[in-house]
């Protein structure tokens, strides 16, 4: 990999044994370059990808498994790329699903090259990206801001957040309230009042 | 109960495997699923057994109704329960073990039961099905069948009375006779000899009336089916479907959208959108058609206007010509827009208005000159353009009304005859008109027509129609502020999209109308205002005070004595051939057309109007016996004919199911005297739609007959032996197997595989297959993920569509977070389904760009974030199994009171089994990375500033953008800390 520093840091990195792949054509949203790699694709700082064909996968079924061998543990997202070329697919998939999870990898399918390079476009593209856009969606208003927080604490219900925000004044306040002050809020039994004292006071690091 | 209906429980009982029984539709269901049970429990008490309990599987809320009633009217012991799947488990238990009892369930319920042994196989009497046509070889139903055969041998007896569903797919009869271990086959056809000669013993009296449309109406229907014809031409084009199974005939049936979506959904996700819509657009379009003759005009054309603003982007049909005449000739059959001194604007001409106006009818006449009245009076100075009313009403209206006096009439007659005998028969009846309609919005209307007037009734109508516009030009107004121009103006307020072709001409004339529309609209509210006002001072007339605008009821005071005569001569002048009907009822449609002729119109406007008057009026003192009158919704699918006992029904909206039901109602009640009306619009979809329902029924018989010749049953269908499919082990098989693929045997030999399945999965046919492959399935209710494999491999199962739509919601992002937090191997298993095409998207969909919307993208992103789950992709249900089945190899058994803990946090607030919860305090965590401001970047650094929440609230803004690295993340924090809460209470 040291061959890999020289090349530009935000591009593909493509291995030479790819050379060929008609899938290169696809990758158009992010830069890529050749270079020295283990595994097909370096995708980013940790990421990286194997590319089968199922047809080749027919052909020679011991392929992937010596190709994950190779990869070491050097990544933290190893992503299996597996192209559907073939119509009857059970079975090849089968063993590819099956050899990609019994040797830590994760599976993406793709039914045409361009679905194939889009993934590792986006993989690239994605890098550090939050994942907000796949997480649940809140309203923006206060309420109901208030009350994604809360309810984060088991047992909490909605009712719950109004009786605890109209009792105290300020979120700030609930979280600084007294066992006791908690208790007094109607609805706010025993066990609701120890999990919210517990999440406001027990320390965020517990070993420390 | 008939004889042929007895015939049919003799034949099923004979197999003690039980059997199949295809009915036809509105064949007696219920009552063959009674006596069966009677007979059942008679059988069971000889025998000297307790028999157990009989189970019910997916009776549809009528029929069980029907099925109580009748059982508790047959005197034998059975008890009748409901299970319902949210009741306490110890409440079914006890359901359960009583004897004799019958009890309705949800298949899902039951499944969990069985395989918890909360219900023993060898407690059941038998299993009945009552709507076969939903059960393939993996539906719960078939699931439970093989739950209960395996153990125990008792009779499965399925009912299905929709035989064209029963051929849906390759020879489904046969397979779903396999899953259910049936072997015989039982068909019962309308024109099954014993049926039929039943049901022709003593037919009721069948009128045929036949109504023409009005030519607007005609036009409309032509005009949609030429839509509807386009809309198949171009599916056509995209030769993806079968092109002699689409046409307009077949396009009359809901099942038409079912065919093509069979023939579609192998290929579905590949479609391009055009596709799509245009299978949407041919649904839209017959609805439209259906519509036509159930809609008065105002609504049919208020319902084309909401149309034209939910789809008015998207649709394909809605900017071809035909769609253009559907749209004007429906407005033209409510209103038109005039000069104020009477000529028709420029734009509307061709129109036949004045022609048709002379074709209504004399009451319609007396309000058009009233309208017109009326118009001028609406008069706006500065447009000089104001909209006449026309509120065509449904023929059939004007026909119901005519049928329901002359019915009246006999009914006198018949008393003043039938004074003297004292007949048994006559004591029978009931004298109650049942008038049946699809819905339950046109029985409302219908009711309302003939107590207040059809013409009250069309424009209470028109007035709300009037009025919403109003309303919603007055957002409009609003609107216009922030927006400059909006768009939807033309469209929202009933307006033919402008084409760039056409002149500038119409667009002022649309402006002039829609001017014209909100004076009239105006006019009424301050009317309406009004007409309050005099009510509040006048409770007591206020029914009067609202028909008096039309003048009606005085006219009607006075001439009701004259009426009687008048009626009579009316009579005979309606030359309403009756025919008595023999023998074959079930051809109705080609009954010799009558045709109520058009009454001239002196003779017919009192009539009406003495009609009107006596049906409406019980309290009034002069009509000692107002007509008995009911009407039924056929959607309600209660069944009102033994409850209400009709000695007349007016099938306002023709159904043969329905028509089914009279007949055997009718032959269940020979003595007594039943008179039938139809009302057909006369060439129209209505027609056709009735007689190729029969045909289409008569067609699957025909085709369920030569199944049934060529069937192959195994001798040993009956769940003992291994069936089609590895289905069917018994135990000892079932352990040797697990031995085998247990590589060698490193369990003890007895403990066979097993998986835990969370309840909620017993949706899915999953559980079913996978019990099919010799899994042991365990039910228990899971916190976290769908299946667990093993101590370390959870699944979180999803179906495509599933997929999308909690990629959407963000609820799979959470299911994964607690997954991956849990599960040393976190499995999302990605289910396509396999009638359906196994791919993601079609080319088109992929798009040039990274997109955030894209599926792709957000499976990249997911991983990204969770780069230890593990994607399953499965091709189908089985194998998914496969995968399963596979995946547990040389992995230990999961443990069932481990699985239900995971994820469920013990009191101290310790979750078991979470690897960081021992060092953090997760709950505390969690909460502060919801708070606004912090994002995955800064939580960490926030931690390490403070100890903990209570402190964080407490620190002031300079240290929080410290740590936070940002001052607009910082006064976000501390502005939502510190914001005063609303205090709601």
């Amino acid at each position: 990999t040291s061959l890999a520093s020289s090349a530009p840091k935000n591009a593909i990195l493509v291995s030479h044994r790819q050379k060929g792949n008609p899938l290169l054509k696809h990758i158009r949203n992010a830069r890529w370059t050749y270079a020295d790699i283990v595994p097909d694709y370096v995708l980013g700082q940790s990421s990286c990808a194997l590319y089968i064909s199922l047809r080749y996968h027919l052909l020679h079924p011991d392929y992937l498994y010596y190709r994950i061998k190779e990869l070491q543990k050097n990544f933290k997202l190893r992503v299996i790329l597996c192209h559907i070329d073939v119509e009857d697919v059970v079975k090849p998939l089968h063993e590819v699903t099956r050899t990609a999870l019994l040797h830590d990898c994760t599976l993406l399918c793709g039914w045409s090259l361009e679905e194939c390079g889009r993934y590792l476009e986006t993989i690239k593209v994605y890098e550090n990206k939050s994942a907000d856009s796949i997480r649940e969606h809140m309203d923006n208003d206060y309420l109901s801001r208030l009350t994604h927080a809360l309810t984060s604490i088991r047992h909490v219900n909605k009712t719950d957040v109004v009786t605890l925000g109209s009792s105290f004044g300020s979120l700030s306040q609930v979280m600084n309230a007294s066992m006791e002050e908690l208790a007094r809020c109607p609805g706010i039994g025993e066990r609701k009042v120890k999990r919210l004292h517990d999440t406001f006071h027990e320390p965020f690091k517990r070993a420390s | 109960m008939l004889p042929f209906e007895e015939q049919v429980v003799a034949d099923l009982v004979e197999d003690p495997n039980g059997g199949l029984v295809v009915l036809s539709s509105g064949l007696p269901l219920a009552s063959i699923a009674s006596a069966l049970l009677v007979h059942l429990c008679y059988q069971s008490q000889g025998s000297g057994g307790g028999g157990g309990c009989f189970l019910i599987l997916s009776a549809p809320d009528p029929v069980k109704a029907q099925i109580r009633r009748r059982l508790e009217g047959s005197g034998s012991s059975l008890q009748v329960h409901e299970v319902a799947p949210d009741l306490a488990s110890q409440h079914r238990v006890a359901l359960y073990a009583s004897h004799g009892a019958v009890l309705f369930l949800s298949p899902r319920a039951l499944v969990a039961d069985l395989l918890t042994s909360r219900l023993l196989p060898s407690h059941v009497g038998a299993l009945l099905l009552l709507s076969a046509h939903r059960s393939s070889d993996t539906s719960s139903d078939a699931f439970v069948a093989r739950l209960l055969r395996q153990r125990h041998l008792l009779p499965v007896f399925a009912f299905s009375d929709r035989p064209h569903a029963m051929l849906s797919g390759f020879s489904k009869a046969e397979r779903s006779m396999k899953s259910l271990y049936i072997r015989r086959l039982h068909l019962w056809p309308r024109f099954h000899l014993l049926a039929a000669s039943d049901l022709e013993r003593s037919p009721p009296e069948v009128i045929d009336v036949r109504v023409p449309m009005t030519p607007p109406m005609r036009g409309i229907q032509s005009a949609i089916l030429h839509a509807m014809d386009a809309c198949l031409k171009e599916l056509r084009r995209s030769n993806k479907v079968d092109v002699e199974d689409l046409t307009v005939d077949k396009g009359l049936f809901k099942s038409f959208d079912e065919i093509v979506r069979r023939q579609l959904d192998p290929i579905w996700h590949t479609l391009g959108k055009k596709t799509k819509q245009l299978v949407a657009d041919l649904r839209t379009l017959r609805k439209l058609l259906d519509y036509l003759l159930r809609y008065d005009a105002v609504t049919y054309l208020k319902y084309l206007d909401t149309l034209r603003v939910s789809e008015g982007v998207r649709s394909v049909w809605i900017f071809a010509d035909s769609s253009h005449k559907i749209f004007d000739l429906s407005k033209r059959r409510v209103y038109q827009v005039v000069i104020a001194d009477g000529t028709k604007v420029a734009a509307h001409k061709g129109t036949p208005t004045k022609k048709r106006k002379v074709a209504r009818t004399t009451s319609r006449k007396g309000k058009e000159t009233e309208n017109e009245d009326s118009s001028d009076n609406k008069d706006n100075a500065e447009t000089g353009v104001v909209v006449e009313e026309i509120l065509e009403e449904a023929p059939k209206w004007k026909v119901l009304r005519e049928l329901l006096q002359e019915i009246a009439e006999e009914q006198t007659k018949g008393d003043s005859e039938n004074v003297m005998p004292v007949d048994e028969d006559r004591i029978n009846e009931s004298g109650i008109v049942l008038v049946a309609c699809k819905d339950e919005r046109s029985c409302l209307q219908l009711q309302e027509c003939i107590s207040k007037g059809s013409h009250q009734v069309m424009r209470v109508e028109w007035e709300k129609y009037l009025l919403g516009k109003a309303e919603l030009h007055g957002l409009h107004r609003k609107n216009k502020k922030t927006s400059q121009q909006p768009k939807g103006f033309g469209v929202l307020d009933g307006e033919v999209p402008m084409r760039s072709g056409e002149s500038a001409g119409p667009v002022s004339i649309s402006r002039l109308e829609t001017n014209a529309l909100l004076a009239a609209a105006s006019e009424i509210s301050t009317v309406t205002k009004e007409a309050n006002l005099n009510d509040d001072s006048n409770v007591s007339c206020r029914k009067r005070g609202l028909v008096k605008g039309k003048g009606k009821v005085k006219k009607t005071m006075a001439k009701r004595e004259a009426s009687n005569l008048i009626k009579r001569t009316t009579m005979e002048h309606t030359d309403l051939e009756v025919e008595g009907q023999s023998g074959k009822t079930d051809e109705q449609a080609e009954v010799n057309a009558c045709m109520l002729s058009k009454k001239d119109d002196s003779a017919s406007a009192p009539a009406i109007d003495k009609d009107a008057n006596f049906l409406s009026a019980p309290g009034d003192p002069v009509d000692a016996k107002p007509l008995p009158l009911q009407f039924y919704a056929l959607d309600s699918d209660q069944h009102v004919l033994d409850v209400w006992k009709p000695s007349v029904i007016i099938v306002y909206h023709p159904d043969i199911t329905f028509v089914r039901e009279i007949e055997v109602y009718k032959a269940e009640n020979p003595s007594m005297k039943l008179k039938v009306y139809f009302l057909f619009y006369e060439d129209s979809a209505e027609v056709q739609k009735f007689e190729s329902s029969i045909r289409r029924e008569n067609e699957a018989f025909e085709s369920l007959i030569r199944q049934k010749s060529l069937m192959m049953i195994p001798v040993d269908q009956n769940g003992r032996c291994i069936g089609p499919t590895t289905a069917n082990e018994p135990e000892a098989l079932l352990s040797q197997n697990s031995i085998t693929r247990k590589a060698g045997g490193r369990k003890p030999p007895e403990k066979e595989m097993q998986v835990i399945v969370d309840m909620r999965e017993f949706m899915s046919s999953l559980p079913n297959v996978l019990h099919q492959k010799g899994i042991r399935i365990i039910p228990v209710t899971l916190e976290v993920g769908d299946y667990v494999l093993s101590p370390l491999i959870c699944v979180e199962r999803k179906s495509i569509a599933d997929l999308f739509q909690s990629f959407a919601s963000g609820r799979l992002y959470n299911q994964i977070e607690t997954m991956v937090r849990y599960y040393k191997i976190p499995v999302l298993l990605i289910e396509f389904s396999h009638d359906k095409s196994f791919s993601f998207q079609s080319a088109s969909e992929i798009g040039d760009d990274v997109s955030p919307t894209n599926i792709i993208s957000k499976l990249s992103l997911l991983v990204l974030h969770f780069p230890r789950l593990r994607i399953v992709w499965s091709r189908s249900l089985h194998a998914t199994a496969d995968i399963f089945l596979s995946l547990k190899t040389n992995q230990d058994e999961p443990d069932e009171s481990r699985a239900m803990r995971v994820g469920v946090p013990s009191e101290d607030g310790v979750v078991e089994n979470d690897v960081r919860a021992e060092n953090y305090n997760t709950s505390a965590i969690e909460f502060l990375r919801r708070l606004p401001g912090v994002t995955d970047s800064n939580y960490r650094a926030i931690m390490e500033g403070c100890n903990n929440l209570a402190e964080l609230a407490l620190l002031p803004a300079e240290r929080l953008s410290e740590l936070m690295g940002t001052q607009k993340g910082a006064r976000m924090l501390k502005e939502f800390l510190d914001a005063k809460c609303p205090t709601m209470l």
